[in-house]
């Protein structure tokens, strides 16, 4: 496969599992305020930090928005074409993305992701946020899923599936230790109604709840959540799940038996791997959640820009001769070069 | 229809599933259809803001049908005409026999903005330079088919002649029964054999790839459908390199050597050492990699002299010339601005022709004498006057109406039809191709970007 055609594909799917977590976020935290305040007012905002922080697109808010006005949050983290990461930028790039490489993915998967980036793209997408928030949140994440449905319905079982692969469960083990970090970065009342309320949201969030509630029951503990959400071998959005995932894909990739490795991602993936593997709570809240996630997700990464300089980056001994140190805008003018191309028609 | 008003027999079935239908029930089909190429993305891109806004291509459900025995006229004359053109193009850039034999003068040639002297001498696989060509023909008013224009660098539409058949398909059903229609189906194949026919290296499975500009190219939709469909890579320049005179393309697993390349990128941005030096489309080594026949082109470097505007006007007497025939189809007259005799009757009656750039396509660059401005007339005529060799001139030919569906009703349209011929083994001609329309009343420009549709062609089997 080629290198490019793999990035895309990568992309393609790390988007569309991007925009699948922002809007179950934002979905079940509407569902938290829905009593008690409207949607995009003065007071939702201050639900909403949190959820911001959880994107990590908090620096760039502040930036469009010192002094922000009632409903600017929601407005950034859905349809914000300026915020790279709103769910309707992560939709376009990942249908930008699946138009690059359209001969190497289904039909079925374009329809889909196709009618997606329409309906939010338009003005219907606008109302439908408006009028109700929940089924516009719902409809993305059910047709992320159902994205997830038709690939493996409809995809051959090759490189391009495995890339695919990569994405979703790197960018999903990336939201769900996010998630959690939610409540880490901001000080809980411990067994009050309000803390088992965060906890439930954080554990709706990861679409975690009933598998919790079936394991544990009614009780809510930080040891059970963390077991879950961290190091739970068969639930499929912790991040031990999906990091073995990642692991399986890299070698399938490259054919080196597991166990082993061949090149740099395949080792730091492996290596993460086994720690999650020997882990357990406790671990955690003796090192200190925060600390702990945070030195996962440099973890994550590295693992993604390690596949990146394996598999997509030009190795120095063949990139371009020529120069292009002169041009003020590199992307702009090869856009314009691409556009002048005569196709006589 | 025919002069008297009544329906052409040929068209009968199609004439009376469309009066059985009701306005509403024409309605939602045409709806469906819309919705259809949406979602499946059947768009161009229309530039103007940076992102470039994607358009469905406008689609008239009405088919234009064409009786075979007409066909078989029009696909003979299209073979005559690619052949003529494919040995003129190894002429020029070998003996150059018919410039010394004086039957084209040498400064057609050596003008051309698209001639390539760097390339003269150099062998091309199987002597073919035009491997795919899109040909323009309009009807007159007696109904004759004549050649408007031959597009023998990177011809576009074909994608759309597939997928236009697909979507009545799905839409018309019934239409299709008894009609006899002949399939398209077998481009993709068709093109692919074309491709491994001229790998340089033989093995059983060359390596063919498309090569495009970039998703951000208006017909990145067509590369992407032709890649898919014949099963090849699509690639940008920066995913080959050129490594001791071969051509490799990145992947994960490492270099793989390629032997083909249908490229949808200009000569001038094909390699940044050879043509433009700031290219970014390209890549470094190619040409040399061509010239040493480690890597095949399709289309050969260099066939832009053949489909220049000039040198069209000179096409029947390569015909007579190469060929000792009379040609099959006529085309329209022109008048050459460098010539000084056709240039003082061009500028004397710039109000009563058509005048278009030598090397423009799309429907740019050009002027329709009767619908212009005095200021737009004026404006041509010192670009006539100041580059003769760029600028020609033909009388206005009103090419045949197709009915059409206009707001809920049936009205007449100009359309003009370009079907796509491909020179492999043998040389075959997609029976049908891209009826173009001019969907705004009157006008005579059916080029996508300028208000232009399509139809379904219908060639019929007998």
């Amino acid at each position: 496969m080629l290198s490019r055609v793999a990035d895309h594909l990568y992309w393609m799917s790390r988007y569309i599992e991007r925009a699948e977590n922002i809007a179950r976020l934002m979905q079940v935290s509407v569902e938290l305020l829905l009593d008690s305040v409207a949607f995009g007012s003065q007071k939702s905002d201050e639900y909403w930090t949190p959820v911001l922080a959880a994107t990590a697109m908090e620096g760039a808010f502040r930036l469009l928005h010192p002094d922000p006005a009632p409903g600017d949050i929601s407005h950034f983290l859905t349809l914000d074409e300026r915020n790279p990461d709103s769910i309707l930028s992560c939709i376009r790039e990942a249908r930008e993305n699946a138009r690059t490489v359209r001969d190497q993915i289904t039909d079925e998967m374009w329809a889909e992701l196709n009618a997606l980036y329409l309906l939010v793209s338009s003005q219907t997408g606008v109302e439908l946020l408006e009028r109700s928030p929940q089924s516009f949140f719902e409809k993305i994440i059910h047709s992320s899923l159902q994205f997830d449905g038709i690939t493996a319905a409809t995809l051959s079982r090759s490189e391009g599936w495995n890339f695919l692969q990569l994405g979703r469960y790197l960018e999903r083990a990336d939201k769900t230790s996010r998630f959690l970090d939610i409540k880490s970065q901001h000080p809980n009342e411990p067994d009050t109604a309000v803390d088992s309320l965060q906890w439930g949201t954080i554990l709706r969030a990861c679409s975690a709840y009933a598998s919790y509630r079936r394991v544990n029951g009614s009780e809510v503990t930080l040891e059970k959540i963390l077991e879950l959400l961290l190091f739970s071998v068969e639930f499929p959005r912790s991040v031990r799940f999906c990091v073995r995932t990642v692991d399986q894909m890299l070698h399938a990739i490259s054919g080196t038996p597991t166990g082993q490795y061949s090149n740099k991602c395949e080792k730091l993936t492996g290596a993460l791997l086994a720690k999650l593997n020997f882990a357990a709570a406790h671990d955690v809240l003796e090192h200190g959640l925060h600390e702990y996630i945070d030195n996962l997700q440099v973890a994550l990464n590295e693992a993604g820009q390690a596949i990146y300089e394996t598999y997509v980056h030009l190795p120095q001994e063949y990139t371009k001769s020529i120069s292009t140190s002169f041009i003020l805008d590199p992307i702009g003018a090869m856009q314009q070069q691409q556009q002048q191309q005569q196709q006589q028609q | 229809m025919t002069a008297d008003g009544s329906v052409r027999p040929y068209y009968q079935p199609v004439a009376e599933r469309f009066s059985r239908m009701s306005p509403e029930e024409l309605e939602q089909k045409v709806r469906s259809l819309e919705l259809l190429f949406l979602k499946q993305g059947v768009t161009f891109t229309v530039y103007g803001d940076q992102r470039g806004t994607e358009r469905v291509f406008p689609f008239d459900p009405v088919p234009r049908v064409i009786p075979n025995h007409e066909w078989e006229v029009v696909e003979a004359g299209l073979i005559q005409r690619i052949t003529a053109l494919n040995l003129f193009l190894y002429d020029v850039y070998h003996e150059q026999k018919i410039l010394k034999d004086g039957i084209i003068p040498s400064e057609v040639v050596h003008s051309a903005a698209h001639y390539r002297p760097e390339f003269v001498g150099i062998r091309v696989p199987r002597d073919t330079y035009i491997h795919v060509c899109g040909t323009d023909l309009i009807r007159d008013r007696d109904g004759r088919y004549l050649v408007l224009e031959d597009n023998g660098r990177c011809p576009s539409g074909v994608s759309y002649v597939l997928e236009n058949r697909a979507a009545m398909k799905r839409v018309f059903p019934q239409l299709f029964g008894s009609s006899g229609v002949r399939s398209v189906d077998t481009y993709p194949a068709d093109l692919l054999s074309v491709l491994q026919y001229i790998a340089p290296r033989k093995t059983a499975h060359p390596v063919c790839v498309l090569l495009t500009p970039g998703v951000h190219n208006s017909a990145y939709f067509e590369h992407s459908f032709l890649a898919r469909q014949m099963g090849i890579e699509i690639v940008e320049g920066r995913d080959l390199v050129v490594i001791d005179g071969f051509v490799y393309m990145r992947t994960t697993h490492g270099l793989q050597q390629v032997d083909v390349i249908y490229r949808r990128i200009d000569d001038d941005f094909l390699d940044p050492k050879v043509f433009r030096k700031d290219s970014m489309l390209g890549v470094p080594g190619l040409v040399d990699s061509v010239r040493r026949g480690n890597v095949a082109l399709a289309n050969a470097i260099g066939t832009g002299v053949a489909d220049d505007k000039v040198t069209y006007a000179y096409v029947p007497e390569m015909i007579r010339y190469y060929l000792g025939q009379e040609p099959i189809l006529d085309q329209v007259p022109t008048y050459l601005a460098w010539r000084p005799q056709d240039r003082k009757y061009i500028l004397e009656n710039l109000p009563n022709l058509v005048v278009k750039a030598a090397n423009e396509s799309g429907g740019y660059g050009m002027l329709i004498g009767p619908r212009a401005t005095k200021a737009e007339i004026e404006e041509f005529r010192v670009k006539v006057e100041t580059q003769p060799r760029n600028y020609i001139a033909q009388p206005v030919v009103y090419f045949s109406q197709h009915p059409t569906l206009v707001d809920g009703t049936f009205e007449g349209r100009h359309v003009d039809l370009r079907p796509f011929i491909l020179c492999g083994e043998t040389t075959k001609v997609l029976p049908g191709g891209l009826t173009r329309v001019a969907l705004t009343r009157g006008s005579l420009v059916v080029n996508s970007s300028q208000g232009g549709g399509s139809k379904d062609t219908w060639v019929l089997a007998d």
